[in-house]
């Protein structure tokens, strides 16, 4: 049996249309996608559940901005340390909503968390302020403080498809088993553990949230092993230092969680998560 | 200058011919050592400035003595490139940092790049007793050994830059648990390591004939000279030639250790392909030919004038060339590794070996792991352009290493149709939609040297904003 298999023909027909341009031959993405697009069916089972993930999601951006501008006191004051502490606690609220926002606000999300070529967002402010330990980063936070509350402002009222909410969730659950041996997303601040650990925050967040509920009823067998996944990861995430992480280990639960979630996904009427921003 | 990789000489064309300019102007024919991308940070496993090269566009070409012959690399030979490649194998902080036998030892060559901070005393060296890679092992000395080039092992018995082990086998259990921390490796996996090093093969060299005598319609005067030179006794030690020890006949090996004046005994290395395995000697001290032959015409006293030195360089030259020796990096070579070291799933699951499953699934999706970030992310501002075809070869790179855990998953719980059936749909992926994906993606992968500029271009500029110089 092809786990691609048993997926309607209008999605399929769907994707070739988009793909077919680059692709030549519709089959060819089409094959790679089965499964894989939204569904437009029982969204309204998750509306409440919805409302409640957006309000914990405010409260993420809101760290990130409260953050930000804090940032801006900071270095008007030419407090460096302040500055750093206030750059770190940011960066977590903005790494916990990262299921969010690397699918819903993709422009925001490319200045916000530019890399590599980072002359704007958190790493153009973190290489001055942790690698040069300057604090002339005014006019980057001045922007970052702006992305940021573009994106509260938009957060308001913005519809947030469950299905789009799904794939953020299995694209952060497979980017937390990336190697980071090279010292990871945030290596000049030494913050990469952070980052992954609020990463799976996130992740537990938004599950528990608006999945676990329709889960537990429809398969409670699959409910605890997607709970059990999100332990394991963090077990291997509560390690004294980021080159102390089992990194093979964290890749296998990285990869059997996003597996699980796609097992998830047609116990709860979506589709497969897609691992990739297909653009709109 | 940032760091786009550069060969000493443009691939495809030998290094004789560059070496023949180098003579003609003058020049002495040193491995000019561009410098890879840099580990950087503090959070790394290896020291900050570690240079491995894994960012370099062309690789060393690897040949196979079984597809030389006209046959196929077998079951074992694919297990023993897939175990070379695969961190799992190793232990402690080369397990961590995901290096492998094949990161030294690059398809099976060398990686004169290779740089680590506190263990190299220049690149291309590399102390194997230290603390980092094995606490067990640290003798308390920097004693860094060059990585020597594996082609041709089959015929460089002993093993070991001292020639202190005389089994391949050992040797090779000799670096996984003693040199890098490994678990014990079963006895099949260091079979199959053993198969595939055997098969490694010296890169042809048209210049050589039989007996490993020049070939006179390719051969210049001077390089015949040096031939003739290279076989003569030296004047204060009529015992002794350049060619009694490199035997021509015998790969250029006598299979001995000799103390030459470099510091003790140590075994003969063969000439062959050496063209591409600078640094020399041992510890790899020299850069080039000049110095090796300058250092046995002052220690043994020779008498050489400069015009021998020259003769000899170039007959070295014409001796260690080889065919091709580079190739670039791109998604169809990427493609095809991944298809042969997976291959060895097809006997794996049938024969429910879960060792191998589990060694394959590890490696492959490791490495398609690493080849997802050669499609930078829509958002990556780097790259301009192709971010549907990027978002779509990164996207089918992922859905194989999920297939891959799949076939892991099902094995480990004993349900090996299932894990037949997804490996049958992983080959589908892989002669399909794969490499058309891929392949549509390309102009804008960092297998584009535009790219890959462009990206490193820009890590370099956040490393400048930091105020963090490249070491």
């Amino acid at each position: 049996m092809m786990h691609f298999s048993g997926v309607g023909t209008t999605s399929r027909a769907a994707l070739g249309v988009r793909c077919a341009h680059m692709a030549g031959r519709f089959t060819i993405a089409g094959f790679i996608l089965m499964g894989a697009v939204a569904s437009q069916a029982s969204a309204s089972a998750f509306d409440r559940n919805v409302e409640h993930y957006r309000t914990q999601i405010a409260e993420d951006i809101g760290q990130a901005l409260a953050g930000a501008r804090r940032l801006r006191d900071c270095i008007a004051a030419d407090d460096l340390e302040g500055a750093k502490k206030a750059w770190i606690s940011a960066r977590g609220g903005w790494e916990r909503s990262e299921v969010f926002t690397s699918g819903l606000v993709p422009e925001l999300d490319e200045e916000i968390d530019a890399w590599p070529k980072s002359t704007t967002g958190f790493h153009a402010i973190e290489a001055k302020l942790f690698g040069a330990q300057q604090t002339g980063v005014q006019s980057e936070t001045d922007a970052l403080i702006a992305d940021l509350a573009e994106l509260d402002a938009k957060l308001r009222d913005m519809p947030l498809p469950p299905q789009a909410l799904l794939n953020g969730l299995a694209r952060l659950a497979y980017e937390v088993g990336e190697s980071k041996s090279d010292g990871g997303e945030s290596r000049l601040s030494g913050t990469s553990l952070d980052d992954m650990r609020n990463n799976l925050l996130g992740i537990s967040q938004a599950y528990h949230a608006l999945f676990s509920d329709a889960l537990a009823a429809s398969d409670p067998a699959l409910a605890a092993t997607t709970q059990a996944d999100i332990e394991t990861l963090k077990a291997l995430l509560d390690a004294p230092r980021l080159a102390a992480i089992d990194s093979s280990h964290l890749r296998k639960a990285s990869e059997a969680f996003v597996i699980t979630l796609a097992s998830m996904a047609a116990k709860i009427n979506l589709q497969k998560p897609v691992l990739e921003d297909l653009g709109k | 200058m940032i760091l786009p990789h550069r060969l000493p000489f443009p691939s495809g064309w030998g290094a004789r011919a560059a070496a023949a300019s180098s003579l003609l102007l003058g020049l002495t024919l040193a491995i000019s050592n561009p410098r890879a991308f840099p580990v950087y940070g503090d959070q790394t496993v290896l020291p900050a400035g570690t240079e491995l090269n894994e960012d370099a566009l062309d690789r060393p070409r690897e040949i196979f003595n079984s597809v030389s012959r006209g046959g196929v690399k077998s079951y074992l030979v694919n297990l023993g490139d897939l175990a070379f490649s695969s961190p799992s194998i190793l232990g402690g902080a080369a397990r961590r940092a995901g290096i492998s036998c094949n990161s030294c030892h690059v398809n099976g060559a060398s990686n004169p790049q290779l740089y680590v901070p506190g263990l190299s005393t220049r690149h291309g060296n590399f102390d194997t007793t230290s603390a980092l890679f094995n606490p067990k092992a640290d003798d308390g000395v920097l004693n860094p050994f060059r990585t020597p080039s594996l082609r041709g092992a089959s015929l460089l018995a002993p093993y070991g830059h001292d020639g202190r082990i005389a089994s391949l086998r050992e040797f090779v259990r000799n670096v996984i648990v003693d040199e890098f921390a490994g678990p014990e490796p079963s006895p099949a996996i260091l079979d199959a390591l053993v198969v595939y090093i055997d098969d490694i093969g010296f890169l042809p060299n048209p210049s050589l004939g039989p007996g490993g005598r020049l070939v006179a319609a390719r051969s210049s005067d001077a390089e015949r000279r040096g031939e003739a030179l290279f076989a003569k006794p030296f004047p204060h030690n009529p015992e002794l030639s350049c060619s009694g020890c490199h035997t021509p006949s015998a790969a250029f090996v006598d299979h001995r250790q000799h103390d030459v004046g470099s510091g003790g005994l140590f075994k003969t290395p063969t000439l062959l392909n050496a063209d591409f395995n600078a640094p020399y000697f041992h510890d790899g001290r020299f850069d080039s030919y000049y110095q090796v032959v300058a250092h046995f015409n002052a220690v043994f006293d020779i008498g050489l004038s400069v015009e021998d030195q020259r003769d000899l360089v170039a007959y070295l030259t014409a001796v260690g060339d080889g065919e091709r020796p580079y190739e670039r990096d791109g998604v169809i070579t990427n493609v095809k590794e991944a298809s042969d070291f997976a291959s060895v799933l097809d006997i794996a699951i049938s024969s429910r070996d879960k060792e191998v499953i589990a060694l394959a699934v590890e490696t492959v999706s490791g490495e398609l792991r690493e080849t997802v970030e050669s499609f930078p992310e829509r958002k990556d501002a780097s790259v301009s352009g192709g971010g549907q075809e990027r978002s779509l070869a990164r996207l089918a790179l992922k859905e194989l290493v999920l297939t891959l855990r799949r076939i892991d998953l099902a094995a480990g719980a004993d349900r090996f149709d299932d894990a037949a059936a997804e490996y049958k749909n992983f080959r589908y992926l892989m002669v399909s939609a794969v490499p058309t994906l891929l392949t549509n993606a390309e102009p804008w992968s960092l297998f584009n040297p535009k790219v890959h500029d462009a990206h490193y271009a820009a890590l370099k500029q956040t490393l400048q904003t930091a105020k963090r110089a490249l070491p």
